[in-house]
């Protein structure tokens, strides 16, 4: 009823794709014996996870995959942090190695030096951040972001202090409430449903906009330095 | 009559995924975690397709996006270790 037609005559085929391509995946972690090599390969193991989800066919898929990723995003990033720091203390705990200087993403010194930099930093940061705001929601919240990167960027390409975002985790705890409270209106008192629905869109919004402003702040240290 | 088909699109992503990730595991040079980490990307491609064909927009964007942002963690995760001298 809710499925368009088309897409049930796709579904068996997407579940026994995802069911080889986790199979494969699984089967590679398995044999493998490098940690490395196995963080790579749980990304195969996140496609199959993909598969199988947007076998579903509606809007519900698009719901759940979006969250999937994210979280395979946050573990691949916690895992490769834990991988580095493991080396380093083994590093530091032997003394006749020596630590050598700390690498960046960019193998050269990348240094941001564009006209744009300069001339609409400001503009365009508040722009992406006024139609972040009006779309609310996910893509709201990503689009926010952007413009808080790109602020920060900016700003620190010519050499100016940048706005500190600390106690951004406390933005985080209001925005989740936020996103709970207005679920929570939507079964407790449902004629609500428009207030519920503006409240969790605001929650994601503030959400999204910080975690992606921070990892701009986050990787601006390793953008610009010489 | 629609000009592009939708089912040779559907199976071609789902080829390309299965292959991709034979090759991620099994593939020629795999030794190489930098190998490693670009066939993903063959399989990731399957998948971008497959969701096209299933008019998945939003999640189409967050898929790229979050295929990206993983390469580079996993480049700067896989420079730092072959820096500091560790066994990859």
């Amino acid at each position: 009823m809710f499925v368009p037609p088309e897409f049930v005559s796709m579904y068996l085929p997407a579940i026994y794709a995802g069911l080889i391509v986790g199979f494969i995946g699984t089967m590679a972690i398995a044999i493998n014996r490098r940690e490395l090599h196995i963080l790579i390969l749980t990304d195969i193991v996140g496609l199959a996870m993909i598969f199988v989800v947007s076998a579903v066919g509606t809007d519900l898929a698009e719901a759940l995959i979006l969250p999937g990723l994210v979280v395979e995003l946050a573990e691949t990033l916690a895992i490769s942090e834990i991988l580095i720091t493991r080396e380093m203390r083994k590093i530091e705990q032997d003394p006749r190695a020596n630590l050598a200087k700390s690498s960046s993403i960019f193998p050269q010194a990348f240094s941001l030096d564009m006209e744009i930099m300069t001339t609409a930093p400001n503009f365009i940061a508040l722009v992406l951040i006024g139609y972040g705001i009006l779309l609310t929601g996910f893509t709201g919240g990503a689009v926010a972001g952007g413009g808080i990167v790109f602020y920060a960027l900016s700003k620190k390409a010519r050499g100016l202090p940048v706005l500190m975002l600390d106690g951004i985790a406390g933005v985080s705890g209001i925005a989740w409430c936020l996103w709970i409270i207005g679920f929570l209106l939507l079964f407790v008192i449902p004629q609500y449903w428009l207030l519920g629905l503006f409240l969790a869109a605001c929650g994601l919004l503030l959400k999204v906009a910080s975690k992606v402003g921070l990892i701009g702040l986050l990787m601006r240290e390793d953008i610009d330095n010489e | 009559m629609p000009v592009i088909s939708v089912p040779l699109f559907f199976y071609f992503g789902i080829v390309l995924a299965i292959v991709g990730s034979i090759a991620t595991a099994w593939g020629p040079g795999v030794s190489d975690p930098v190998i490693r980490t670009f066939n993903t990307e063959v399989a990731s491609i399957g998948v971008c397709l497959v969701l096209l064909c299933y008019n998945h927009t939003l999640a189409l964007l967050t898929l790229i996006a979050t295929t990206v942002i993983i390469t580079l963690i996993l480049f700067r995760a896989i420079i730092r270790l072959e820096e500091m001298g560790a066994d990859v």
